[in-house]
């Protein structure tokens, strides 16, 4: 049986709850949910199993029904405890007979079509610093694109890792941005 | 520092390289590194952001075929398990179709032909697709009402576009004689005979009907004999308050015979017998007003 077949839907209290005893700010219990799951789901992959955020949600789930027992006597940090669920969930994940990889969804033409709208749209929506630091770091490739980044790295008066991780931030910018943009569909 | 491929050796409180968080990304980590690993991924903000940042770059590597042979095995068996590195990698070869040399004008004419498309007339939003849904409705609807209310306005029209076809007589007919006994009166004098047809006497005669050239039922007429004869050849139109100019053609095109003012109904062109012989022809219809001649029908006919 698919490891979603044996998903309980989440009662909203025990949701509440979980988030109340994450932090009792909600945007910040908000923020904390989305990282430990973005964790579980990360480790889960490692670990080699096909269906990641399956798995990553029944950990959640149960996680979510225990706290009315823990809070009060739990001590230490929260995010830890789902570490220990999601061992039991992998356990038993490992003992069900394998199950075929679920085939990817078949990105269309027209959902290409879609993303390289927003990125159109989201690169006129970075400062012209970022911009022309994006269009530089991804113009050539190969080696051309190692001596490209030396020199766009010397010009800004910083090493090739800092180029990299300003990068890669303003990238993660651009992912957040075209995300958002699809979701929206306001391309 | 930057290694031959472009990665960084970096070590930081963390205590894992870049390349230690590549091998834990695509499966590849220790037994005895894993779990350490994956500790720290609950205690280190540094770290997890640090992984979120080497899937990003992952996906670009992978876009941007940087990967070894092994690597984009494991990237695609191990890697591409979830919906968010779905998106990250669709981004990355969208990055790597905007920016790359080889790619740039195939680029921009992608995003011009789609945006103009989408932004000319609004398409992409949703009351248009409503709108359109909601306007075929109708037009079904409007249809079967017409069929099912009105059928004698499908009737009429259905006989506009197809009219119906009166089977040529060229068989003897019967006559019918009248019953009762009377001897018939001699006539002495003769009907006159029309003027057209006394001077060209009528021997073969065959109603037309528009076709397209390789229509299996082409009318067969025999050539007749004599100097005067005509074959006579009826022209079915469907808009009978237009004049006509007639060509007879022969199949390969050449001009045999043309009347250039044809009034009706009915519409007869008479061919003199001895401007035809055995084969195929055809015969163009022209609206005789229009100066160009274009053609509103085309008759075929075999004459043995």
């Amino acid at each position: 049986m698919s490891p979603a077949k044996t998903l309980h839907i989440i009662k909203q209290e025990d949701f509440d709850r979980l988030l109340m005893w994450l932090d009792p700010d909600p945007e910040r219990a908000g923020l904390t949910y989305e990282k430990i799951r973005w964790r579980l789901v990360a480790i889960l992959a490692s670990r080699g199993c096909t269906c990641p955020e399956e798995l990553a949600d029944e950990t959640i789930d149960r996680v979510a029904r225990r706290v009315i027992d823990i809070q009060a006597s739990y001590v230490g940090d929260q995010a830890i405890y789902f570490l220990g669920v999601m061992n039991n969930v992998h356990h038993e994940y490992l003992k069900r007979p394998m199950m075929p990889r679920p085939p990817a969804p078949d990105d269309n033409v027209e959902t290409k079509e879609r993303t390289y709208l927003c990125l159109e749209k989201c690169l006129h929506k970075l400062s012209a610093n970022s911009r022309r630091m994006i269009e530089q770091y991804y113009a050539e490739d190969k080696r051309a694109k190692i001596d490209l980044r030396k020199r766009i790295a010397a010009e800004l008066g910083i090493g090739l890792s800092t180029l990299r991780l300003r990068a890669l931030r303003v990238r993660d910018k651009l992912q957040t941005c075209i995300e958002q943009c699809l979701e929206m569909g306001s391309f | 520092m930057a290694n031959n491929n472009g990665h960084f050796e970096q070590n930081n409180s963390s205590g894992f390289s870049d390349e230690t968080i590549r091998r834990f990304l695509l499966g590849e980590l220790g037994e005895s590194a894993q779990p350490l690993f994956e500790q720290q991924m609950f205690t280190d903000a540094g770290l997890d952001a640090r992984v979120r940042l080497a899937e990003i770059d992952l996906a670009d590597d992978y876009a941007f075929e940087r990967l070894s042979a092994a690597d984009r095995i494991l990237f695609e068996e191990r890697f591409m398990v979830t919906s968010r590195r779905r998106r990250e990698l669709n981004v990355s070869s969208a990055l790597r179709d905007r920016f790359s040399m080889r790619a740039t004008v195939a680029w921009a004419e992608k995003i011009t032909v789609a945006k103009r498309w989408r932004h000319l007339f609004g398409f992409n939003r949703p009351a248009w697709k409503i709108a359109f849904g909601v306007l075929i409705l109708l037009i079904l609807f409007g249809t079967v009402l017409l069929v099912v209310k009105e059928p004698q306005i499908t009737q009429r029209i259905t006989n506009k576009v197809f009219p119906k076809r009166s089977a040529p007589r060229s068989s003897p007919q019967e006559v019918h004689h009248p019953t009762n006994n009377l001897v018939p009166e001699h006539q002495t004098t003769p009907a006159p005979m029309a003027l057209h047809d006394s001077a060209n006497p009528l021997t073969e005669s065959a109603v037309l009907f528009p076709s397209p050239p390789d229509l299996g039922k082409t009318p067969t007429l025999t050539l007749p004999n004599g100097e005067n004869s005509v074959v006579r050849l009826r022209l079915a139109v469907l808009d009978q308050t237009v004049p006509y100019r007639a060509e007879v053609l022969t199949i390969d095109g050449k001009s045999v015979f043309s009347v250039d003012w044809l009034g009706g109904p009915p519409f007869n062109v008479d061919v003199s017998a001895s401007l035809l012989k055995s084969g195929k022809y055809q015969i163009r219809l022209s609206d005789a007003r229009d100066g160009s001649k274009k053609e509103v029908a085309s008759y075929y006919f075999w004459i043995q």
